[in-house]
């Protein structure tokens, strides 16, 4: 580590915040043997919880973002960990110092324009109207008013600061790293 | 009132601090004081014999020896008055060494002081102290084994032989436990029943063992050496004196088949059955769950012995001294639904395992695939279901598992060398004698060990097993197929034990076993006087502890009843019938439940007592006294304390016997210094200390007061400093509504090899009382 700056220092403490019931971990192989997704990624879910809560390293792992949240891992955990729990904080953290896919911020470009991560497009207009549907869902799509306020709740939260690339502070998590 | 006080030197290790000689001219100025006398050696022949020697021609009838910790020397000086003709409760000792001239070595002038101060506390005590006699309870010697499993039957067996009659008491139709449904067993391969038969025929016809079957103790009363015992035994339908055990007569001609729980379910068996060909007693028994009273067996029958007319009946008898040897339950592994037992037919458990490699089973001796009835080519075991996870609540290792899935692995590779076994597990415990050989020879027997609890087990179209696990020595993830599963489950406490810890009065463990007294140097004793635990009761063994642990409750029982006598322990809290006012808060506080309340009274089993006065402290009408701890002596020693402030500030200290007073010797014996701001008063147990106490040394001019006991958890009486600690946050609380600071209340929970501790924590108490200013202090400054 070049320097503790209180930027790193505030990322391993918030790490560690996040995963104390990881530490109990003794690696059994239960959660990553009962794990559909690790089946078919690279996702091994026992050494993400490995360095939960012990290393930065996890904010670099593309595997963190390969979990589906589907809870059999945690339902089985012999320790008790609330593996899926811990995922999301986790993710939570990664999010807020800017560290996620470009994906990720495109869906949240899409969020921030049309109050929808996947808005509707013309096929989906055309299928909805042949099904006897109105063309349009009773979401902001179709109250243009309640997407104004769907963005203003959104800004005044800082939810933009997903869609910005801040490298500035990707350095700083390279540093961390 | 003719009072002996000697003052000790100890060589210079009282002299070289405390003037002695000052001491004693201020002692022999004491009222009632006949004599006072300092001595090079107290402890030593003359000295004692100088005390003799007084107490004759000088007509003493009270002793205070001055000197070191009561600890060391109080029996020595007690049986120096016992000489002497005194009886030796009308000693008492005031410690100057430990903690007085050791702790002080900077100050002699503070140190004589308090030395002085202590003396006075003592022989405040001393004048109200009362010669108690020891009364002497006669004790039965039989003793009741509750379990007839390899624990209680190796305890009832080193009982038996050394002459005690014992009762055995088993829930089952025949004795043996579990070990007796074991095939072979570890480290040596030995058969199981081969080793175990012999010693439950020896129970059967020992003369000093009565054994009595299908029973459960369904009530225990009375003190400790006295215990009256009922139990109830369910009909065997079966004249034990006349049934030869034949059971092919009998059997042959039964018509209901029904599954042989003693095969785990696997085989099939009669209503009228025999439940292990080396049963004991050997004798057929009806389940009266699925006979249907036809009178086939009783035609049958050449010796006469069927009888549908046996009821339900109650046994009465008094023992002396109860080991309890319940043993344990299987984990169910249904609870594990993701392994699919009790779905899939080719997952089984470890015990049915033991079932079908055993000579007796239901397949005599063959292990096959229950759903093919062919020998496995592959088998899987999985170990740790129902231990080690938190899922099922049983976060503990059941210790035996490794070893017994090892056991059969082998067992199978000798009888089917072909056939290709892997382990699947978390860690493997091997730990004890021969054991890690054992491992070894495992691994050289080509039993493979894979690293990785399987997480599920699913079914293909065709039947065939597949286990989804990852090595996670390679981290690769395998969906494979296997022939046959065999869950490794873990031990749980008995169904029924919340039954046995009701009517023994026996605490639990958070993992549901029993508790035993301590759970590294008591490991026999339960928190009960005369209930010993063996085995399995009090959480997962292997045989040869259970044995070892069945003779160690046998040793514990026969101490306790070897004289024939107990005595009453002269600490014990005795109530006052007269001021009890029946509000039953005692017998809540008591813990060990020796209280009870009789016609709106309150009467304490004071053989049973442990003495340590958390409910003398209870009581709301001062109506239970603690014979050799009497509130009055207590008070007397904090006024003697309070009487002259020699210093300021001033702090009463109550150190409970067991922890706190011995880090305040053991502070003496570190040399460690602290102020000599403290009076100490001895006192059982934190729990003893009344708030009233308390309040009555700040009254009398006492800056602050110290309470300090063993640390939570590990009180000598278990739970009675939790008792304290709740009294004593209550009386800070108040402390604090009525304007003085709380501050001047400090509880400290302390070990005994704490003494740094107790020097540091005595020195901050010093420290903030001088901060705060003399006791009342914050209640000018409010007035202002």
């Amino acid at each position: 580590m070049d320097e503790m700056t209180g930027e790193n220092i505030n990322i391993n403490e918030q790490l560690k915040e996040a995963s104390t019931n990881a530490l109990r971990c003794m690696q059994c192989g239960v959660c990553s043997s009962s794990c559909p997704s690790g089946r078919h990624t690279s996702l091994n879910i026992r050494k993400l919880v490995k360095i939960a809560g012990r290393s930065s390293d996890i904010l670099k792992s593309d595997e963190l973002w390969m979990c589906t949240t589907c809870y059999n891992c945690q339902e089985r955990c012999p320790r008790g960990i609330d593996i899926v729990d811990t995922i999301l904080k986790i993710r939570s953290i990664s999010a807020y110092h800017n560290i996620i896919l470009p994906e990720h911020r495109a869906v949240c470009q899409m969020l921030l324009k049309y109050g929808h991560a996947v808005p509707i497009n013309d096929d989906y207009k055309i299928k909805r109207t042949e099904m006897g549907l109105e063309e349009l869902p009773e979401t902001v799509h179709k109250y243009t008013d309640s997407l104004n306020e769907v963005k203003e709740l959104l800004t005044s939260c800082g939810f933009e600061r997903f869609t910005e690339d801040n490298t500035d502070e990707n350095k700083t998590m390279e540093n961390t790293a | 009132m003719r009072i002996g006080v000697y003052i000790c030197h100890c060589g210079l290790n009282i002299a070289h601090t405390i003037n002695v000689e000052s001491l004693r001219d201020k002692v022999s100025e004491l009222k009632n004081v006949a004599l006072v006398k300092d001595i090079q050696f107290m402890c030593s022949d003359s000295g004692q014999d100088s005390i003799v020697q007084d107490i004759t021609d000088l007509d003493l009838n009270h002793i205070l020896v001055a000197a070191c910790s009561p600890h060391l020397h109080e029996q020595t000086f007690k049986r120096v008055l016992e000489k002497a003709g005194l009886n030796p409760f009308m000693l008492e000792m005031v410690n100057i060494r430990e903690q007085c001239s050791w702790v002080h070595m900077d100050d002699p002038q503070m140190a004589t002081q308090k030395a002085f101060d202590l003396i006075r506390m003592g022989i405040a005590r001393l004048k109200l102290l009362d010669p108690l006699q020891l009364k002497k309870i006669p004790v039965k010697k039989d003793v009741m084994v509750i379990g007839g499993g390899v624990a209680g039957i190796e305890a009832a067996l080193t009982l038996a032989n050394s002459g005690h009659h014992v009762i055995m008491v088993e829930k089952e139709p025949t004795i043996g436990g579990k070990m007796a449904l074991l095939n072979e067993v570890f480290p040596t391969n030995d058969c199981s029943i081969c080793v175990l038969a012999p010693k439950m025929t020896d129970v059967n016809q020992h003369p000093n063992i009565d054994l009595i079957t299908l029973a459960e103790v369904t009530e225990v009363s009375g003190p400790v050496g006295n215990f009256n015992v009922t139990v109830t035994r369910q009909p065997r339908y079966i004249d034990e004196d006349k049934c030869k055990g034949c059971v092919d007569e009998c059997g042959r001609v039964c018509p209901v088949e029904v599954p042989n729980r003693f095969d785990s379910g696997l085989g099939k068996t009669k209503a009228i059955n025999m439940p292990i060909p080396q049963a004991v007693p050997q004798v057929v028994y009806i389940d009266n769950e699925y006979c249907v009273g036809c009178g086939l067996c009783k035609l049958a029958c050449p010796a006469d012995a069927i009888d549908y007319h046996q009821k339900e009946e109650k046994i009465e008898f008094t023992v002396g001294a109860i080991i309890v040897s319940t043993g344990y339950s299987h984990f169910d592994a249904s609870r594990k639904p993701e392994y699919g037992y009790g779905i899939y037919p080719d997952v089984i458990t470890n015990m049915e395992l033991e079932r079908l490699l055993n000579a007796a089973g239901p397949t005599k001796g063959r292990v096959l695939s229950p759903s093919t009835l062919k020998v496995p080519e592959k088998v899987s075991f999985i170990q740790c279901v129902g231990s080690r996870d938190e899922q099922v609540g049983n976060p503990y290792c059941s210790r035996v598992c490794c070893m017994s899935s090892m056991k059969n692995a082998q067992l199978l590779k000798e009888r089917y060398p072909d056939v290709d076994i892997t382990i699947h597990y978390i860690d493997v415990r091997a730990s004890g004698e021969m054991y890690e050989e054992y491992y070894i020879r495992s691994q050289e027997m080509g039993i493979n060990f894979i690293r990785g609890k399987v997480g599920e087990i699913l079914q293909d179209s065709d039947g065939k097993l597949k286990l989804r696990y990852e090595d996670t020595l390679s981290s690769k993830l395998y969906e494979e197929p296997t022939d046959l599963v065999v869950l490794a489950t873990g031990m749980e406490n008995v169904k029924d034990a919340d039954k046995i810890s009701r009517v023994l009065n026996l605490t639990r463990r958070t993992d549901r076993f029993f508790s035993i007294a301590h759970p590294k140097m008591r490991p026999v004793d339960s928190h009960v006087k005369g209930i010993y635990i063996a085995g399995c009761a009090s959480g997962p063994k292997e045989i040869q502890v259970s044995i070892a642990q069945g003779s160690a409750a046998a040793a514990k029982a026969m101490q306790l009843l070897s004289k024939g006598e107990l005595e009453m322990d002269p600490l014990s809290a005795h109530v006052n019938p007269d001021k009890c006012i029946g509000c039953g808060i005692c017998a809540d506080t008591c813990k060990f439940n020796k209280i009870t309340m009789v016609g709106r009274k309150a009467v304490v089993d004071e053989l049973s007592c442990m003495g340590c006065g958390a409910c003398s402290a209870s009581c709301p009408a001062d109506a239970i006294w603690m014979r050799n701890s009497t509130d009055e002596q207590i008070i007397a020693q904090i006024h003697a304390a309070t009487e002259v402030k020699s210093e300021s500030p001033l702090i009463v200290a109550f150190l409970c016997n067991w922890c706190s007073y011995t880090c305040a010797d053991l502070a003496g014996t570190s040399r460690i210094q602290y102020p000599t701001n403290t009076r100490a008063i001895r006192v059982m147990c934190a729990g003893r200390v009344d708030p009233s106490f308390v309040l009555e040394a700040l009254e009398h001019g006492a800056d602050g007061v110290l309470v300090a006991g063993c640390r939570l958890g590990e009180c000598h009486y278990t739970f009675a400093n939790y008792n304290a600690k709740q009294r004593m946050d209550a009386l800070k609380e108040v402390l604090a509504d009525v304007g003085i600071d709380p501050g001047r209340l400090s509880v400290e929970w302390i070990s005994a090899s704490e003494g740094e501790r107790f020097a540091n924590s005595i020195e901050g108490f010093v420290d903030y009382l001088k901060k705060i200013g003399p006791i009342g202090s914050e209640l000018k400054e409010a007035e202002q």
